[in-house]
């Protein structure tokens, strides 16, 4: 058994969190010998030897499930390659380096999809709360398009809301994203983003400090926002309300030194609450517009050689690139550049059809011109970096 | 001396035959009934002692055993009570069966009335079928026994008018009988109110301004007969939308027009006559039992979703339903059928309709307004959508969001399309479908017949390749993307499903209840 394989297997043993691990260590040197000395107890007293070990209460089970582990250190490896994924830990030269700065690094990073994407250059967090406004939608889809622009790469947590907002809109433009999940990878959730898990798994890294089978619990969603911000050099909080989930990744954000930016948003709103909280309390940077963020990010500098994808129709002018669709798509998106509209109000505006408006609308969808949210339609890609 | 009568039973959609016997022997006066009879029916007794003597005849005093054949089966309800009586007065010879043989079915009242039963249609047929030529029935039930064809029809508002007809044209005895009259302080009808299937208000789509969208999904949704699901906020027009179907339901073929009055007899509903080709709706409240919505009961009545047998069923707030009440709503979605077994039986309902439902985003209604705040505590929208199960999801092909109209926008409005223009597309497209289906509408096409009838050309194949990769679509999404899909170009009269069909297709699935499905 080499030093690896027993860290995986000792960091994977359910109730072998931060602190008993890292205790362990401390003791033992390495987690090899942790293991060893575990095993080499007396088997009835093993609950004990470990709580000896640790310095804490001896909790049932614990001992023999340590046991177990050292037996087959092989387990969990091959139901991570089972699942066609891989894993990471501090050992690894890949364990992305920023992780290995803030407090409590992950001591196991389980990923599906393309590992290289913990390494791109730019990572920005982009959070927000579960059950965001339309324009809250909107925004976060037009921040990180803006930053697939720049040649960042968009981190996020794979919730319903603003990071599937943020998610979905890096991958129209044609990026990969990252999305850190709370439970263990072999079941990334919410259900309604199955879908979206498996394009980031195609175009992108799916990761979690869970083992595989872990289920999510109230538990994991706070502690997995330190990896999100962590991974980070930047976060931005696009709406939040009091006590929304993203005000604890952008405390740690700062807790970890890193840049915090929030939107601003209208004082006594309660749907902004946490941002203007934020911005009172924090040293976060107010969030103004696109390219005031490409600045305060210092993000001006393009990605080496190559330029997003849709970066070209929006040079064309609005006038040009809307030419480049079939008449009634064109009506449609001329219609909806202004700003978010229902399905309704677009069958007023061009006179055309329901059924031809929609039509034209699931078109646009697919080449990333509009995202729906509820019965609101949103402009995205192309028509979002248009002038008014 | 013994009298021999035939009257019918309702079991299940089914009409069987039952022989009344009935003996009159001396003895202390008493009165039986063999044949496993059910409460209703045991106090058929004391009704029928009752009639007999309000009605102008003698009620016997000797020992009266009447058999219900065959005794094995469970006889319910009081649509003996006339065959029992007059077996009574031809056994005490107070008249005589001069007029030749009669198939007699009612419910008495004590003054010697006849009341309506349910369940007539399907007995009469019966009757007929075993070689009945003539049946006397309620008065009240004389519409739906009428359509029965070739068998002599009369209805019969007492006791007294039945004698006679048993009695014959020279019988003397009828004219003897002379029903006392009550002290009424009640209607004078012998047919007490019930259940009238009306659909109540029905919404003319020109008075429904805005909602495009909704609008046309609706149509879609008549025309393909697919289940449709509306969210909205209140007050965005749902209810009001959902209650514009009667009138753009296209008319029942000719079968299913006798299998829907065959329920509505059996239900015991009435419908008017010119009703007889509009197809159900019926709209149920929240609180609706799980036995009223399936069907059950001690009696086995036909419920909900089988009185909506070749019509609509719309649930208003489809989260307040019961549970378990919604799920059961699964089978009839499925199969077009429900299956109620009971110890003493199983009897199989038809129950082929489309399932409309309206539903608020979350409790309080406004989750995801772009303007108002939700007051709902977190994940209390989630919980609120998983009440409606992913396996009913499932089976709602159309699911359209409704956005809040501004007040001003209402009367800003022009008036648009009226019921009829809508209707008259709807019919276009639901006989191009069922001449092509081979008889099923769109929305119950599956598998390999759904593709066929889909005629997909490369393109088309192509967009529905790249619209379940970028949509997320399940195999199950695709499918109703192509039968819903296959509705838009029947209303178009288009004979293969193109790209742009499918493309609209595509947006009449809100992810709302998505969280309940995935």
């Amino acid at each position: 058994m080499n030093e690896r394989d027993a860290w995986i297997a000792l960091a994977s043993v359910d109730g072998v969190g931060d602190v008993t691990f890292a205790r362990l260590l401390e003791r033992h040197g390495s987690a090899r010998a942790a293991l060893q000395a575990v095993v080499g107890s007396r088997a009835a007293s093993s609950d004990r030897a470990v709580a000896e070990m640790t310095g804490a209460r001896p909790r049932p089970g614990l001992g023999r499930r340590i046991r177990q582990a050292a037996e087959d250190p092989g387990r969990v490896p091959r139901l991570v390659a089972g699942l066609g994924g891989w894993l990471l830990t501090p050992l690894d030269a890949d364990y992305p380096s920023a992780l290995l700065h803030i407090e409590e690094p992950p001591l196991v990073l389980y990923g599906l999809g393309d590992r290289s994407t913990l390494h791109a250059e730019r990572l920005v967090a982009v959070v927000g709360t579960r059950r965001p406004t339309a324009a809250g939608r909107d925004l976060a889809a037009r921040v990180a398009d803006r930053l697939v622009e720049v040649g960042a790469t968009v981190v996020s947590g794979l919730a319903v809301g603003i990071d599937g907002a943020a998610h979905r809109a890096a991958l129209e433009a044609g990026a990969q994203t990252i999305a850190v999940i709370g439970s263990g990878m072999d079941r990334p959730g919410p259900a309604p983003n199955r879908g979206l898990a498996r394009r980031i798994t195609r175009a992108g890294a799916i990761v979690s400090e869970l083992a595989p089978g872990v289920p999510a619990s109230t538990g994991t969603f706070p502690r997995r926002n330190r990896i999100i911000s962590g991974l980070a050099f930047a976060t931005i909080v696009i709406e939040a309300p009091a006590r929304s989930g993203a005000l604890i990744t952008a405390r740690l954000a700062l807790e970890q030194g890193r840049r915090l930016l929030v939107a601003t948003g209208r004082p006594l709103d309660p749907r902004v609450a946490g941002n203007l909280q934020l911005l009172r309390e924090s040293p976060a940077r107010p969030l103004v517009g696109l390219d005031e963020l490409v600045v305060d990010l210092q993000l001006e500098r393009p990605r080496r050689g190559q330029e997003a994808p849709s970066r070209g129709v929006a040079r064309l002018g609005r006038e040009a690139a809307l030419a480049l669709l079939e008449p009634t798509q064109r009506a449609v998106a001329a219609a909806l550049a202004d700003g978010p509209r229902s399905i309704d109000a677009l069958c007023r505006a061009t006179a055309l059809e329901p059924g031809v408006v929609t039509a034209a609308l699931t078109m646009l969808q697919l080449r990333g011109w509009a995202h729906a949210s509820g019965a609101v339609q949103l402009p995205a890609g192309p028509l979002t970096r248009m002038d008014k | 001396m013994l009298a021999i009568l035939d009257t019918a039973v309702v079991h299940g959609l089914r009409g069987e035959l039952v022989r009344v016997e009935v003996d009159i022997a001396q003895g202390l006066p008493s009165f039986h009934i063999v044949g496993l009879p059910d409460a209703a029916l045991s106090e058929a007794r004391e009704r029928v002692r009752s009639a007999i003597r309000n009605a102008g005849f003698d009620y016997p005093l000797s020992r009266i055993t009447v058999n219900l054949a065959p005794a094995d089966r469970r006889k319910h309800g009081a649509a003996y009570d006339v065959a029992i009586a007059v077996g009574i007065l031809l056994a005490h010879e107070q008249i005589r069966a001069s007029g030749g043989p009669w198939a007699l079915l009612g419910e008495l009242s004590l003054d010697g009335g006849i009341r309506p039963v349910p369940g007539v249609l399907p007995m009469v047929a019966t009757l007929r079928s075993s070689g009945h030529r003539r049946v006397c029935v309620p008065l009240a039930n004389i519409a739906e026994a009428a359509l029965v064809e070739d068998i002599e029809v009369v209805g019969a508002d007492g006791l007294d008018d039945v004698a006679r007809l048993v009695a014959g044209p020279r019988g003397r005895t009828a004219a003897r009988a002379r029903r006392r009259t009550a002290i009424r302080i009640a209607g004078s009808s012998n047919a007490l109110p019930r259940a009238c299937l009306r659909p109540g208000e029905v919404t003319e789509l020109a008075d429904l301004r805005g909602q495009e969208q909704a609008r046309w999904a609706l149509e879609v949704a008549v025309a393909g007969r697919h289940n449709l699901l509306l969210v909205g906020s209140p007050g965005a027009g749902k209810t009001m939308l959902a209650r514009a179907v009667p009138d753009l339901q296209p008319p029942l073929s000719e079968t299913e027009a006798r299998e829907v009055a065959v329920i509505r007899s059996v239900a015991g509903l009435t419908a008017a006559t010119d009703d007889r080709l509009r197809r159900p709706f019926r709209s149920p409240h929240h609180t609706t039992s799980y036995a009223a919505m399936v069907g059950g009961g001690p009696r086995l009545r036909p419920g909900l979703v089988t009185q909506a047998h070749h019509g609509t069923l719309f649930l208003d707030e489809l989260p307040e339903f019961d549970r378990g009440v919604l799920d059961a709503l699964r089978q009839p979605l499925e199969d077009g059928s429900v299956e109620i077994v009971r110890a003493h039986g199983a009897v199989t309902y038809p129950a082929r309709l489309q399932l409309i439902a309206a539903m608020n985003p979350c409790r309080c209604g406004w989750d995801g307004d772009p303007e108002r705040h939700c007051a709902c505590p977190a994940r209390e929208p989630e919980r609120y959508r998983r009440r409606v199960s992913g396996p009913l999801a499932d089976r709602i092909d159309l699911r359209v969001v409704m956005p809040r109209m501004e007040p001003g926008e209402l009367v800003a409005l022009a008036r648009p399309e009226p019921s009829a223009v809508v209707a008259a597309r709807i019919e276009r497209a639901w006989v191009l479908a069922l001449e092509r289906n081979g008889g099923s509408p769109n929305g119950a096409l599956r598998g390999e017949r759904l593709l066929t009838v889909c005629a997909l050309d490369d393109v088309a194949r192509r967009a529905v390749e790249e619209l379940a990769a970028r949509l997320e679509l399940t195999g199950r999404g695709v499918h109703r993307l192509l039968r819903v899909a296959r509705t838009i170009a029947d209303l178009s009269a288009r004979d293969g499903v193109t790209a742009d069909d499918l493309a609209a297709a595509a947006s009449l699935r809100d992810r709302t209840l998505e969280a309940a499905t995935a």
